[in-house]
């Protein structure tokens, strides 16, 4: 039977699709979208190669748990009479033992920093064997390493926040690494520790550092780099006999090897 | 070489398309679904890391994962240990192969440095078009040896203990003979107390000690100034401008000049 829509079904339809229309005929983002979703990937394509997409969900978690975290965090290490305690310290004290799932989204934040690196790394190791840096992939390795860099800082800069003896004295150590640079150090010193010692100014310098300027430099490069990917698409296995561009008629096909190199004599990278 | 290597790069990649065109699966929904269950377990595991952590610990006592968090921030407190998170221990292992002061900037610069260009450049220097890792020996070799490096300062890092007092204080009648006060009883009890009074967690002293958190070495700092000047120094640093180093007044007088007699008595050795 074939199928006839009735005049209720492309009113219902019509009302759905014109206000998309509306926004792609004006910002291209349906169509943008619709070449991010459907688009062919290689058919032999392994479980591997979803580390990069667990490392963007690892980040979003992060950056949602952080969120909820800035709303109860104080970024002070003044002491609170009352208390007796920073009140940095205090807030976070607060946050995990007394706000409702409190101690889970702090939880899920510090160790979600561990997922987040370790991500990072098994994802980079993946890329590198599959060589998939190499050509026309270049940008897109170079936007990896400057992720690792920044994802780094951010686990450097977020460890200062609790503001108890582990995090000050982690932080007064990778201060003073960062004076020992040659003609920065002693700048760069001063700048992170925000003044001649290490108090109030150093840990709303941070907490600037951990909450705006490095996950903006992160989600701006993150863009790009999915940017890439979807232009550029994603290798085969290398080692797959089905992989896209491959050679065809001399099975398991040197892809692009040199002429006249023996086989398995090396060359090397 | 018979055909420019960007030109056969190039054919390799309009291939790719091509194939990727004709045979390749859709990303949405059936890669898309693999991507999606390896996000939904990334968040399990951060979850499953946080009741560990939360339920085995309570306050500052430490549970499997650590405790909530430790004692409040106490800059004048001398006598706790600096730690990084644990994916900072490769780098913070390297300081004490660099130890030295002259080349502690090999561990904190040089070779981090080195590694981001090395890093970086990869796609640069490495341009053969050759994917498989049976043919990239070279490549393969140096991913193990980064990896093995790595894993080996982590876990040195993880494992390392500062040196205990108890061991410093073996290396007393060392340092007497070194910098010649072997007779100088005061000074010989200064250097016991300089031993175990946690003094080397920040200064360094005739090659021992850590210069982590950037305190002068003491080696020959009794070349600069005499013991009244030390016990004064001792008692409030803040008053010669460190607000970094706590005060000792607490060890009393008579240890605070049996220090300032040892720092004197320390003009470098040889």
């Amino acid at each position: 039977m074939a199928k006839v829509k009735t005049r209720r079904q492309l009113a219902v339809e019509t009302a759905v699709l014109a206000p998309l229309d509306w926004i792609d005929e004006r910002t291209g983002a349906v169509r943008g979208t619709k070449w991010f979703l459907f688009r062919n990937v290689p058919r032999d394509i392994s479980w591997a190669q979803t580390l990069g997409f667990a490392t963007l969900i690892a980040f979003a978690a992060q950056a949602l748990t952080g969120a909820i975290l800035a709303m109860y965090y104080k970024p002070s290490s003044e002491i609170d009479p009352t208390t007796g305690k920073p009140i940095a310290y205090a807030s976070i004290e607060h946050i995990t033992s007394e706000l409702t799932l409190g101690w889970l989204v702090r939880g899920m934040h510090r160790w979600g920093a561990s997922v987040f690196v370790i991500l990072l790394f098994l994802h980079m190791g993946r890329v590198f064997l599959f060589g998939a840096y190499k050509y026309p992939r270049e940008l897109q390795w170079i936007t990896g390493v400057l992720l690792l860099v920044t994802g780094m800082l951010m686990g450097f800069t977020g460890y200062l926040l609790p503001w108890d003896q582990t995090a000050y004295w982690a932080t007064v150590v990778g201060i003073n690494l960062n004076g020992t640079a040659p003609f920065a150090g002693p700048w760069l010193a001063q700048f992170l520790a925000g003044g001649p010692e290490i108090g109030a100014d150093t840990l709303a310098k941070w907490y600037a550092l951990h909450m705006l300027l490095i996950p903006g430099a992160v989600i701006a490069l993150i863009g790009v780099h999915l940017y890439l990917v979807t232009r550029l698409g994603v290798v085969s296995p290398p080692w797959s006999k089905e992989q896209a561009g491959r050679i065809r008629g001399e099975a398991p096909a040197p892809e692009g090897a040199r002429e006249g190199l023996v086989r398995g004599s090396g060359g090397g990278d | 070489m018979a055909r420019d290597l960007g030109e056969r790069n190039r054919e390799w990649f309009a291939r790719y398309k091509d194939d990727v065109k004709k045979e390749g699966k859709p990303f949405f929904p059936r890669a898309m679904l693999h991507d999606t269950i390896m996000g939904l377990v990334t968040i399990l595991v951060m979850i499953g890391l946080a009741v560990v952590w939360y339920y085995d610990a309570d306050g500052t006592e430490p549970g499997i994962l650590g405790p909530w968090y430790t004692e409040p921030a106490e800059p004048g407190t001398t006598d706790f240990i600096p730690r990084p998170d644990w994916y900072f221990y490769f780098l913070f292992y390297l300081l004490r192969i660099f130890e030295w002061p002259e080349t502690v900037f090999i561990a904190t610069v040089g070779i981090p440095t080195v590694a981001l260009v090395l890093l970086l450049g990869l796609p640069f220097y490495d341009r053969r078009p050759e994917r498989r890792p049976s043919r990239r020996p070279v490549a393969m070799v140096a991913a193990v040896l980064t990896v093995v490096s790595m894993g080996v300062l982590t876990w040195k890092g993880a494992t390392a203990t500062e040196a205990l007092g108890s061991e410093l204080i073996e290396l007393v009648p060392e340092w007497a003979e070194e910098q010649g006060f072997a007779d100088d009883e005061q000074a010989v009890a200064g250097a016991d107390l300089f031993a175990v009074s946690g003094c080397l967690n920040c200064h360094t002293y005739l090659g021992q000690g850590s210069a982590n958190l950037g305190a002068p070495d003491l080696s020959a700092v009794g070349r600069t100034n005499d013991a009244a000047y030390f016990v004064q120094y001792l008692a409030n640093p803040a008053q010669f401008g460190n607000t970094v180093m706590g005060s000792y007044s607490y060890l009393g007088q008579e240890n605070l000049e049996a220090l300032g007699a040892f720092l004197e008595a320390s003009k470098g050795g040889g």
